[in-house]
């Protein structure tokens, strides 16, 4: 996947820089230690590698450095580089929630309008089926949102985008994990 | 009737204005077309599509260009669809707006166009304008901009006073028009879109609002069905979002079970450096997959050799400067990617990998 080539020497490189920074703290970890530290690295390395364009990276990002346990490894990881997005990322998600909450007011005094007039006007057939569709939509991109990291403030358009965005960072992320692990078991 | 005189007005100044945005713009390769285009008496009453094509606002294609998509990969730039207040005009600039513009038929109107005082029929009066005049203040919420409603609020009844003979379009016609100032040549910020009804629907400020917030949705997920593998087949939103779901949630739990793979396989987290590499050395060679991991292998099989001592636990700026600086002796190594390997100073581990990954792929 040529595009993605960048994308991949970006991810490796941070992969293995945070890798190295996280085994100075620990000699011996559990598996499932281990296991927690390699994918939080990963995914640490995955969003800075989008340099907080997207607001997944950032919201992924902030997740992690809230808890108390990852915070450590997180800032070992993000090193010295780390521009810190957690302040960026309040007021986004503060601004983006009070958007969301202001959109959803609006949104249900038209419903409300439009059911109005819909009693009215359409057919019972139509109203009744494009109303399960919705539904079916609605439910779809609820549980989209607890997919996407820092999903439940955007509005659809822009959960559409960052989903695009989070897939092709995700393929990128299982390419180069694989192609390591499959190096390391051939050894084996 | 006033209206006129003053739709007369603004619709001379905004082919001044936008004649010298014609003139600023140098990245179109339409440039020449549309000069001719604009040549063309931008007052006759000719019925013809050239006569309407005037300049379709230049600002628009510039924000096409813009980089404000460059957050995303794959996504479109969020561009609002070229117009001018004669007629619609899409440029497909790529792959987004080339559907957009299939979908959105070409307006080929008839009638006359611009600032000539036509008697207005009241009833498409009353059809647009109110349609178009709150369109303005209802702009779209993702894109704020530097737009002066006042000015173009004369420009928007303007626009619907002539657009008593653009009913007689056949089908279904959407026009999009972009409120184009001069200030608003900064690339970044997106015009707004007046959005027009299409024939037998609704035609209040929430619908309208609602359609094109619609199509930006279907734009995009037009787009996702083409990233996620097997959606394209797949009619219906609801259907398309679960293959979506499956799709990320496979990913994710792909991440996982790699993750835990990675860990089972070696006591250390650091297992790329030492028992990867140095065991490696001789079967990583053949295969394909291992070149991204190989250049960075070779000076480890180096430093190993060279430093029995060396800690397990490398510290990466001290790793940094002995791995690049016995690049030399690993070219003996691998003949097959002594060509393609770059190996310079430390400053170039990014061409390193590069030219692993490039073989790998």
């Amino acid at each position: 996947m040529c595009p993605h080539t960048s994308l991949k020497q970006q991810f490796l490189k941070k992969w293995i820089m945070g890798l190295q920074r996280c085994s100075f703290s620990k000699k011996n970890m559990s598996i499932l230690e281990r296991k927690k530290t390699i994918k939080l690295s990963a995914d640490i390395a995955m969003a800075s590698a989008r340099n907080g364009t997207t607001r997944w990276s950032r919201a992924l990002i902030s997740n992690a450095s809230k808890d108390g346990s990852d915070n450590r490894l997180v800032q070992q990881i993000l090193g010295p580089d780390s521009n810190t997005p957690a302040v960026a990322t309040t007021t986004n998600k503060a601004r983006t929630r009070r958007a969301s909450v202001c959109k959803k007011i609006v949104k249900r005094s038209h419903q409300i309008r439009r059911r109005r007039r819909k009693c009215v006007a359409a057919a019972p057939v139509k109203a009744v089926t494009s109303s399960i569709s919705k539904h079916l939509v609605r439910k779809r991109t609820q549980v989209l949102k607890t997919l996407i990291p820092g999903g439940e403030f955007m509005d659809e358009i822009c959960l559409i985008e960052e989903t695009l965005d989070y897939i092709t960072s995700l393929r990128v992320q299982v390419d180069v994990m694989r192609s390591v692990a499959s190096a390391c078991f051939s050894q084996s | 009737m006033e209206l006129n005189a003053g739709t007369a007005g603004t619709g001379s100044l905004k082919t001044a204005s936008e004649r010298d945005e014609v003139a600023a713009l140098e990245s179109l390769q339409f440039t020449d077309e549309i000069r001719r285009l604009m040549s063309a008496p931008a007052t006759d009453n000719a019925s013809s599509f050239t006569a309407l094509l005037e300049l379709p606002a230049p600002q628009a294609v510039q924000l096409i260009h813009s980089p404000d998509s460059a957050k995303l990969i794959a996504a479109p730039p969020p561009a609002p669809n070229v117009d001018d207040f004669k007629g619609s005009f899409n440029f497909p600039f790529n792959s987004g707006l080339i559907e957009r513009a299939t979908r959105f038929s070409l307006f080929a109107g008839d009638g006359n166009i611009n600032d000539n005082n036509k008697s207005n029929s009241p009833e498409p009066t009353s059809y647009n304008s109110s349609a178009n005049l709150q369109k303005p203040v209802k702009s779209e919420p993702t894109e704020t901009e530097s737009y002066q409603p006042l000015v173009s609020d004369p420009t928007v009844e303007n626009r619907s006073t002539k657009r008593k003979d653009r009913e007689k379009v056949k089908g279904s016609t959407k026009k999009s028009k972009t409120g184009a100032k001069d200030s608003s040549d900064d690339a970044q910020k997106l015009p707004y879109v007046h959005v027009r009804a299409r024939r037998g629907q609704a035609t209040d400020s929430h619908s309208l609002a609602e359609r094109a917030r619609r199509e930006k949705i279907n734009a995009r997920m037009k787009l996702l069905q083409e990233l996620v593998p097997g959606c394209s087949k797949i009619s219906g939103t609801a259907l398309v979002l679960d293959e979506i779901i499956n799709h990320v949630q496979s990913l994710q739990r792909q991440v996982e079970f790699l993750s835990m793979r990675l860990a089972a396989v070696n006591p250390r987290i650091d297992f790329n450096l030492d028992s990867v590499f140095t065991a490696e050395s001789g079967s990583l060679m053949d295969s394909n997959f291992s070149g991204m991991v190989m250049p960075m292998m070779l000076p480890e099989v180096q430093l190993n050799g060279n430093r029995q001592q060396y800690p397990q636990q490398l510290h990466f700026d001290a790793f940094q400067q002995p791995v690049w600086g016995t690049e030399e002796v690993c070219n003996n190594y691998i003949t097959p990617e002594n060509s393609l390997l770059s190996y310079d100073s430390s400053g170039n581990s990014a061409s390193l990998h590069s030219n692993q990954l490039k073989m790998e792929l």
